[in-house]
């Protein structure tokens, strides 16, 4: 029992205090037809310049995406069609966010800070598989640092210099 | 109490595991680090050599490797080095020439894992390709193109200009004959193998390749190729003209030597040089005068021996006519020095210039010989005083022998500065092919050598449509010489085509090529692949 706290509680402070280099998603494995929470962090800016825009694409099979407002940025919805309709607790979807934008604000190189937003990962999805959440950090003068490689099929992320973040699909849960 | 101390210990145990899971888990999150900057800066042309080099990376980093790669490609070891949090502050050596340099890292952040990257500058100006003569000498080849090139002449010279004498002097005997024949086969033999070996220079392969078509189609694209087909044409139509008579013989005699003349103003430093309007017309009317003089010396000569009464008069007409050829020849031969050596200090320090001072010291053992048979054998010759004759008889010889020894001098300028032929050659790009399912890379960089080029990129799809891209990266590395890879972005030049111009390529060798393709913000493409750049 005691142990099961102090692990849960390792997990929680590795989530809350490191700063990591590159932007990542704090979750990153889910069940899929289940709502998922996205937690961005963003660690830095562009080559020591502050980020004024954070813009995520959400994957196809990631549908009703609802960005989470964050007090001095404004927020943008891109919305457009799916690539099929998806099934939404009965509801059939076709379209829906696609692309949100948080911009306006200004985040210091030296300053870190998280943006959130909930999506539903769609049943169809494939189990075992890593599902890409790409982000851009947009910067003044234009200087960006995208997060958006994706390894080869087989390959890991580890040697590439700007990953995109990616949540591992877990079986969808049963009984609820 | 004792039951509390061991539930601690339990406690602080587990603590400690679970500490381990944190670290671990950290390690496994924490990410690399990315150079914010640098001192000097990446592309950079610095006038005097720094010393000292700053990175500055965006989280704190510890050095694995850092080394300079020099301009010759040795690498040098950077030793001396302190850490301020993000800011990394190399020692520089102090012994650096000029050039470009490569000032390679490889360092590991937070998360031990190892990142790396170069920063490439230049001190003074960038690193151009070395110049020919410092490769490698295949002295067959040199040979081969000395000898073919002293047998072009003599054919040109000796040959056409025999032939040429022989029917505006001569008028008739036959005395001469076989000599100028020799000279003409000598000269159709020499321009063919100079053909040959223009092609093994070009190439840098040696003379066992000789046979390989692509040795001599390179030859004839150069600039020689012109000189090549109009000699072949003034030995062809020499050859017919030698044993014609009469008026027809005379006016291909004439062809002949024109065409001899613009042989050689069509290829060789002097006639490639500016200006043009004036160097083509030096080099032809040079030429021109050197066939009319040298031609005249073996047919009156040999005929004079001969006891041939034709020889007497043609030694008046050759009397008459030399002093303006001499003048023509002697004024276009000055343009060209003047315009080709520039000062007069590069007589002794070029190459160029000492084989101008070897031929001009020939020269003048040539002008003394022919004054000395004007002034003082001439006119008892013309008198029919025999002993003369013989006198002016083995004059000529040793005028003809001297001409022959100039020949051989002329012929090594083929090897003083880098010919332009072989500068454009040189100047021919470097390309790789990059396939990949989502899109094809032609990546060329021109010239394809060391040096300051310029490196183009064309875009197409999988299906070879041309493809559009937001932005395109280039990234270049040579992990054979420890140069760790620098970017440099390109600049878009048509819907499918990108550029980057006066990158910085320090080595010869294998480079490994990246294109980071950014087909719209959320999608990119990587395609890379290997590229050889010239020395």
């Amino acid at each position: 029992m005691l142990s099961k706290l102090i692990t849960t509680a390792a997990f929680i402070a590795i989530g809350t205090t490191a700063a990591f280099a590159h932007s990542t998603l704090e979750t990153t494995e889910a069940h899929v037809g289940a709502s998922y929470k996205a937690v961005i962090r963003v660690p830095h800016g562009c080559d020591g310049k502050p980020t004024i825009a954070l813009r995520v694409q959400i994957p196809e099979g990631m549908i009703a995406a609802k960005p989470m407002p964050k007090p001095g940025w404004t927020l943008e919805k891109v919305k457009g069609a799916y690539e099929k309709s998806y099934d939404y607790f009965g509801t059939p979807m076709k379209e829906g966010v696609k692309e949100v934008v948080w911009k306006g604000g200004s985040l210091a190189d030296d300053e870190y800070e998280e943006f959130v937003f909930r999506a539903f990962l769609t049943e169809g999805l494939p189990v075992g598989k890593t599902l890409y959440v790409p982000l851009v950090q947009e910067c003044p003068d234009g200087a960006t640092e995208r997060w958006i490689e994706v390894p080869a099929e087989g390959k890991s992320g580890d040697d590439l210099e700007y990953p995109a973040p990616g949540i591992k699909l877990l079986e969808k849960k049963s009984g609820h | 109490m004792m039951h509390v101390s061991s539930s601690f210990t339990r406690l602080a145990r587990l603590m400690v595991i679970a500490l381990c899971g944190v670290l671990m888990q950290a390690a496994a999150a924490f990410a690399h680090a990315s150079l914010n900057t640098s001192e000097p800066q990446d592309g950079a042309v610095v006038g005097t050599a720094p010393s000292v080099y700053v990175l500055t990376f965006s989280e704190p980093v510890s050095p694995l490797s850092l080394k300079l790669v020099r301009p010759d490609g040795t690498a040098i070891p950077l030793e001396r080095f302190d850490l301020k949090d993000r800011v990394v502050v190399i020692a520089a050596p102090s012994d650096l020439g000029h050039g470009t340099h490569v000032l390679s890292w490889r360092v590991t952040s937070a998360d031990g894992h190892p990142i790396g990257g170069s920063v490439v500058f230049s001190i003074g100006a960038a690193s151009t390709a070395p110049h020919a003569t410092e490769d490698k000498i295949d002295w067959a080849v040199r040979a081969g193109l000395l000898l073919s090139k002293l047998a072009l002449y003599v054919g040109l010279f000796i040959g056409v200009g025999g032939v040429f004498s022989r029917h505006w002097l001569l008028f008739g005997p036959r005395s001469g004959c076989k000599v100028v024949a020799a000279a003409l086969g000598i000269g159709l033999l020499g321009a063919l193998a100079a053909v040959g070996f223009q092609g093994l220079d070009a190439l840098g392969v040696s003379v066992t390749q000789i046979v390989e078509p692509v040795v001599w189609s390179t030859a004839m694209a150069t600039s020689f190729g012109g000189t090549a087909i109009a000699a072949f044409a003034a030995f062809c139509v020499a050859a017919i003209a030698l044993r014609a008579k009469g008026r027809s013989a005379r006016l291909s005699s004439l062809a002949a030597l024109i065409a001899s003349s613009v042989a050689l103003s069509l290829s060789g430093h002097a006639s490639t040089a500016e200006p043009q309007w004036l160097m083509r017309p030096a080099v032809f009317l040079h030429v021109a005068t050197i066939s009319l003089w040298v031609g005249a010396l073996a047919p009156p000569g040999l005929a004079l021996r001969r006891k041939d009464p034709m020889a007497l008069q043609a030694l008046g007409r050759f009397s008459a006519f030399i002093p303006y050829v001499l003048v023509v020849l002697i004024v276009a031969g000055f343009i060209l020095a003047f315009v080709q050596v520039e000062k007069p200090q590069a007589l002794l320090e070029t190459a160029y210039g000492q084989v101008l001072m070897v031929k001009m010291a020939l020269l003048v053992g040539l002008f003394l010989l022919a004054l000395a048979n004007r002034w003082c054998l001439t006119e008892p010759v013309m008198a029919g005083d025999r002993a003369s004759a013989k006198r002016l008889v083995r004059s000529i010889a040793a005028e003809t022998l001297i001409v022959v020894l100039i020949f051989g001098a002329v012929s090594c300028w083929r090897f003083t500065p880098p010919s332009r032929a072989l500068l454009a050659l040189a100047a021919q790009p470097a390309s790789v092919h990059i396939h990949t399912d989502k899109a094809v890379a032609l990546v060329e960089v021109l010239p394809g050598r060391v040096g300051e080029v310029d490196v183009s990129i064309n875009l197409a799809t999988g299906e070879v449509e041309p493809l559009a891209a937001k932005e395109v990266t280039l990234v270049l590395s040579k992990p054979d010489s420890g140069i760790e890879p620098f970017k440099r972005a390109a600049a878009r030049r048509g819907d499918a085509d990108w550029r980057i111009e006066r990158v910085n390529i320090p080595l010869a060798g294998t480079w490994q090529v990246r294109a980071d393709v950014l087909i719209n913000d959320f999608e990119k493409v990587t395609l890379s692949d290997q590229i050889i750049i010239g020395p």
